[in-house]
């Protein structure tokens, strides 16, 4: 703020010394020149009166002749301050005017301002290096978990947008690019509280150097960026980047594991959503030949996936020496003739994975009109086309934008999260299933919130004490409800991590040691009433004995004298 | 030879010098104590402040600092006399504002000083 200050300082140094100039020569003029009071006596203003007279000249205000009726005299050197004076004040008030239109000035004062909120933040927050269509969804799902974001975007237009929504928190951000180091620092790189920087950019140089910027300004901070080239994802990985994403690869293990166990991917993409959303009932991928149209990285990982699943595919390519496809048919797609000759007629599946949106469309419906038993699998570009898509409805519409947004919220929510999840990627289909369906009775459909619980003295120093009590405290007891301890409390504990050993879905009649890292999933009412358990030991002894404690010396006192005589 | 330095100088020197002249002479006396001297004091005071608007340095900073002090105590001296002129004891009242003057005077000559240290240390 200091160097703004000065800088208006700097600008209005000329108009000021104008005004002081042009009143000090009109001020002592006027005590200089002759004039009668009331009475006729001669009589000359003070300098005090003449101030007055002239402040009140320049700025056009004009009280008139005061004390007394000037002399000619007089008049004529007012008629000459007015001149003198009147035209530099409104000088440095346009000069004043223009400054504060000053678009450089303006720069500095938001970026200032932004510096200034973000410097205030008192909770942990992420930086959000772009506002596109995935760090949109990205934001809103972190606002409604109840995580500070702060976002530096370099386009104004997006911002607008983020003007606009109603969000829980207020959402700091800056138009500006995340490329300069500069802008990092501001958006709170250094900030002691800052949990992690989120590249997304469209461009991978700029997710690249944001990355590499983070990772030696603050090695310890958790850094997620999107790259979609190999080459790129190795160079981040180099510098330590925690979390790469590429969203063609992982769409194609997406399809893989809904073909393979779609249970396991129904709880993924529940555990990753956004609280409050419910899930679409999804669709099993039917196993046997699919066509897909569109080599690229996207239908490349598709391909890989799938043929890792035991499907054979039929590739369709309009440019097969770009993409370096071997045995493919050439064509785009969209005409009957191509699709004929990948024998669509026979084909279980298709999947329309081309970079065009109207092309994906088209290749769809056309194939649709052949075989209208197909599986389709779409992948779908640009937000904005969503309306088509909706009318479309096709089996699975595939969305960059989404898939990055879910992964990322994996890695962010608690790297408890993302341990489950690559644990329950190992599991059977059938494991998943009645997992999700002990969910689904406990919380009903809607996607639930994810948080964990460490057992120490901080986070729960009830537990610690009743246990240091000699008490036995085990998982079940941190799932009731703490106003009737009949009444189960709406989560499931998925993950107790002992000495770095998980297990998955512990036992609720499990002790608890410290140490412990528990992974909860419930409704977000039970988020904030689980803290008055593992905080107050009342509560958790009334859970565990079904007994109330005395709140007050006098009362345990009592309680205790009627206990020995009974 | 630079202009700027030159009207920079002479305006700070002035400022000393007029504010000088006007503390000058018997305390109690308010005919050693013009008031034309004390009004050109403050204008010339304000017009050195200006001019050391916007100088970054660290040196900068405190001649500003002075002459936002040397400002503060010739105005609160202009005001006392344009307030309590012909209710108060001539006498008392001048020495009130000559010794407000001379706390300006004070500011003045650090300014003046800071101004001679940094033109020596220049090496040109």
């Amino acid at each position: 703020m200091d160097s703004i200050l000065f800088l208006i300082l700097r600008r209005l140094r000329r108009p000021l010394i104008l005004i002081i100039v042009s009143f000090a020569i009109a001020i002592i003029g006027l005590t200089l020149m002759p004039g009668h009071d009331d009475q006729g006596h001669p009589w000359k203003m003070s300098i005090f009166d003449a101030l007055y007279v002239i402040s009140y000249t320049a700025t056009t205000i004009g009280f008139g002749e005061i004390p007394y009726a000037y002399s000619k005299a007089q008049r004529l050197w007012l008629t000459f301050s007015i001149y003198l004076t009147v035209i530099p004040w409104f000088y440095a008030v346009g000069k004043i005017i223009t400054l504060l239109q000053d678009t450089g000035l303006r720069q500095a004062v938001t970026t200032e301002r932004f510096a200034n909120k973000v410097r205030q933040l008192q909770e942990p927050f992420y930086i959000l290096c772009s506002y596109g269509q995935s760090s949109n969804l990205l934001a809103k799902a972190l606002d409604e978990k109840g995580m500070r974001v702060v976002v530096i975007e370099p386009q104004q237009e997006r911002l607008n947008e983020l003007e606009l929504i109603d969000t829980r928190n207020i959402i700091p951000y800056l138009c500006a690019d995340a490329i300069l180091p500069e802008n990092l620092e501001r958006a709170g790189v250094l900030h002691p509280l800052c949990s992690g920087v989120i590249a997304l950019t469209d461009d991978d140089n700029v997710n690249l150097a944001v990355a590499v910027a983070v990772k030696l300004m603050n090695p310890d901070l958790l850094v997620i960026a999107r790259a979609e080239r190999d080459d790129i994802a190795a160079n981040m990985a180099s510098f330590g980047t925690d979390h790469i994403i590429n969203p063609y690869t992982l769409f194609g293990d997406q399809l893989a594991m809904r073909v393979h166990a779609l249970g396991t991917y129904l709880l993924h993409e529940w555990l990753t959503g956004v609280p409050g959303d419910t899930l679409p009932p999804p669709e099993n991928p039917p196993k046997g030949r699919w066509v897909v149209c569109g080599y690229g990285r996207f239908g490349k990982s598709v391909v890989e996936n799938l043929e890792r699943e035991q499907i054979t595919t039929t590739i369709i390519e309009a440019m097969p020496e770009m993409t370096g496809c071997d045995h493919c048919i050439v064509g785009s797609g969209t005409e009957a003739k191509t699709l004929l000759e990948a024998d669509i007629t026979n084909a279980v599946g298709i999947v329309a994975g081309t970079d065009n949106d109207t092309n994906n469309l088209s290749i769809v419906m056309t194939a649709f009109e052949l075989n209208p038993k197909l599986f389709v699998v779409i992948r779908k570009n640009r937000r904005h086309n969503g309306r088509l898509f909706k009318q479309f409805n096709a089996d699975i519409t595939m969305q960059p934008t989404e898939i990055i947004a879910h992964e990322c919220l994996a890695h962010m929510i608690s790297p408890l999260l993302a341990q489950f999840l690559s644990l329950a990627r190992g599991q059977t289909n059938d494991w998943a299933n009645k997992l999700i369906s002990q969910l689904v009775m406990t919380m009903g459909e809607t996607v639930p919130e994810t948080w964990a619980i460490r057992i120490d003295n901080e986070d729960t120093p009830a537990v610690i004490e009743l246990m240091e009590a000699g008490l036995n405290v085990s998982v079940q007891h941190l799932m009731q409800d703490p106003a009737n301890r009949e009444v189960q409390l709406e989560l499931v504990p998925i993950l107790l991590l002992r000495n770095n050993i998980p297990s998955l879905v512990p036992d609720p009649n499990t002790r608890l040691k410290a140490g412990d890292r528990i992974l909860f999933c419930g409704s977000p009412a039970t988020k904030s009433t689980l803290p008055s358990i593992l905080n107050n030991t009342k509560t958790l002894t009334y859970i565990i004995d079904g007994i109330e404690v005395p709140n007050s010396l006098v009362w345990r006192w009592l309680e205790s004298k009627f206990k020995s005589k009974s | 030879m630079n202009l700027e330095k030159v009207v920079f100088g002479f305006f700070i020197v002035l400022a000393m010098t007029l504010n000088f002249g006007f503390f000058i002479g018997d305390i109690d006396n308010a005919s050693h104590h013009h008031a034309y001297e004390l009004y050109a004091a403050i204008i010339v005071s304000l017009i050195a402040t200006v001019l050391k608007f916007g100088d970054r340095t660290h040196v900068g900073a405190i001649l500003l600092s002075t002459s936002l002090a040397a400002d503060l105590q010739l105005i609160a001296a202009a005001i006392l006399w344009a307030a309590l002129n012909g209710t108060y004891d001539e006498a008392s009242l001048t020495v009130y504002i000559v010794s407000l003057s001379g706390g300006a005077l004070m500011a003045n000559i650090i300014s003046v000083v800071l101004l001679i240290s940094e033109t020596i240390s220049q090496k040109r």
